[in-house]
C-alpha cells in the first residue's frame, strides 16, 4: 500500500477561531456543495490538511453514521487542535446556523398555511428530493466500472426503497457480504 | 414513556446507524413519526424537509429539530436536535483519533472499498422513498427527475436548481 502523498508544505498552525470561521461559512454558503467548500476552506486557502489528509477525512465521513458535513468539520478540528478544534469545527458548523435556521424555519412555517409559500414549499421539495438521489449517483459515479462495486450499491438501494426492510438489517447483511467479496473476490482489489 | 423522550431515543439510535448521512435513514423516521406514532402528517414532514434542504446550514439536524418543535416545543427541537448530531459528533472525534493512527492498515483500504457503495445506495434510496412521498404530481416527478440528473451531468449549483423548483411551484406547476 502506498504512503498518503506528501506535498512537502508543513500544515499551518489552525486557531480555534479559525476553525470556526471557516466552518460557518462553510455551513452557510455551502448548499449541497459543502464539500468542495470544506476543501477549498481547509486545504487550499489555509493549509491546515494536505490533499491526502482530506481524501482521508471525507472517506471517514462517509463510511461512519451520521450528518456527514458535519463529520468533516468535527474530523478537520481534531486533526488540527484536537478536541477544542473539533467542538470549535461542530459550534461553527452545526450549532450557531443550526439556532439562526430554526428561528428562521418556524417564521416561514407561521405562513406556511398561505396556498403561495404551500406551492413554493412544493416545488422546493420536489427539487430536493431529486437533489438527494443525484447526489447518491454522483457518489457512485467513479465506481461505475466496478461490478461489485454497483451491484451492492443496487442491492442496498433495492433493499430499502423497494422491499422497504428495516435500514439495520440492510446493512448487517450486505456489509458482511460486500467486505467478503471484497477480500476474497477481487485479484486487484482499488 | 412520553413522546419527547421516545423520539429522543429512536432519533440518538438512527443517527448512530445512519451510514452514508441521515437522509438514508429518513425511510425509518418517516414511518416512526408519521405512521406509527401520528405526530405529525406527511405534509408536515415534506414541508420540513423542503424549508431544512432551502436554510443554508446542517440541512438534516435543522429538519429534526423542527419535528422536535412539532412534537414538544423548543424543549423538543433541543432535544431532538441534539440527539441527531452529538452520538455521531462523538463517534467522528473517536474514530477519526483511531482512522489516523493507523491510516496505512490493509483493513482500511477493504473497509472503504466495501462499505462505500453501500452508503451510496442507501442516499439514492432514502431520496426515492422521500420522493414517493413529496411527488404527488406527475410534473413534481418531473423536477425531481430534473434536479437529479442535472446534479449528476453538469456543475449547475444546486441552489439554482431550489430556487427554479421553487418558482415553478409558486406558478402552480406541482
Amino acid at each position: 500500500m502506498e504512503p498518503p502523498v506528501a506535498t512537502g508544505r508543513p500544515p499551518a498552525h489552525a486557531s480555534l477561531q479559525g476553525l470556526f470561521y471557516e466552518f460557518l461559512k462553510v455551513a452557510l454558503f455551502g448548499f449541497g456543495g459543502g464539500i468542495a467548500l470544506a476543501h477549498r476552506s481547509a486545504v487550499e486557502r489555509r493549509q491546515w490538511l494536505t490533499d491526502a489528509e482530506f481524501a482521508d477525512v471525507l472517506t471517514l465521513c462517509q463510511i461512519m453514521p451520521g450528518p456527514n458535513v458535519v463529520g468533516i468539520a468535527v474530523c478537520v478540528g481534531a486533526k488540527t487542535r484536537g478536541l477544542p478544534g473539533a467542538i470549535a469545527g461542530f459550534v461553527g458548523f452545526a450549532l450557531v446556523p443550526g439556532i439562526f435556521g430554526f428561528v428562521l424555519a418556524l417564521l416561514l412555517l407561521g405562513q406556511a398555511r398561505m396556498p403561495l409559500i404551500q406551492n413554493i414549499l412544493g416545488g422546493i421539495s420536489a427539487g430536493a428530493v431529486g437533489l438527494m438521489i443525484g447526489t447518491g449517483l454522483r457518489l457512485l459515479k467513479p465506481r461505475w466500472r466496478d461490478p461489485p462495486a454497483i451491484f451492492f450499491a443496487a442491492l442496498a438501494f433495492a433493499g430499502l426503497a423497494i422491499a422497504k426492510f428495516p435500514l439495520l438489517l440492510v446493512l448487517l447483511t450486505l456489509a458482511p457480504l460486500s467486505i467478503a467479496v471484497t477480500v476474497f473476490g477481487r485479484t486487484t482489489p482499488r | 414513556m412520553n413522546p419527547l423522550a421516545r423520539l429522543t431515543l429512536f432519533l440518538a439510535l438512527l443517527s448512530s446507524i445512519s451510514f452514508g448521512g441521515v437522509p438514508s435513514v429518513l425511510p425509518d423516521i418517516r414511518n416512526f413519526v408519521v405512521v406509527t406514532n401520528g405526530w405529525l402528517t406527511d405534509g408536515d414532514f415534506t414541508n420540513f424537509f423542503a424549508l431544512a434542504q432551502t436554510i443554508p446550514g446542517p440541512n438534516m439536524i435543522l429538519m429534526m429539530g423542527l419535528i422536535g418543535w412539532k412534537v414538544a416545543g423548543i424543549s423538543g427541537a433541543t432535544a431532538a436536535a441534539s440527539a441527531t448530531a452529538v452520538p455521531p459528533c462523538v463517534m467522528y472525534f473517536v474514530g477519526y483519533r483511531l482512522w489516523d493512527r493507523f491510516r496505512d492498515a490493509a483493513w482500511q483500504k477493504i473497509v472503504r472499498t466495501s462499505l462505500a457503495p453501500l452508503t451510496f445506495g442507501l442516499i439514492v434510496a432514502g431520496g426515492t422513498v422521500m420522493a414517493q412521498t413529496a411527488d404527488k404530481t406527475w410534473p413534481a416527478i418531473g423536477i425531481s427527475a430534473a434536479a437529479a440528473i442535472l446534479l449528476l451531468l453538469t456543475r449547475v449549483n444546486p441552489l439554482w436548481m431550489l430556487g427554479a423548483a421553487g418558482v415553478l411551484g409558486a406558478l402552480g406547476v406541482v
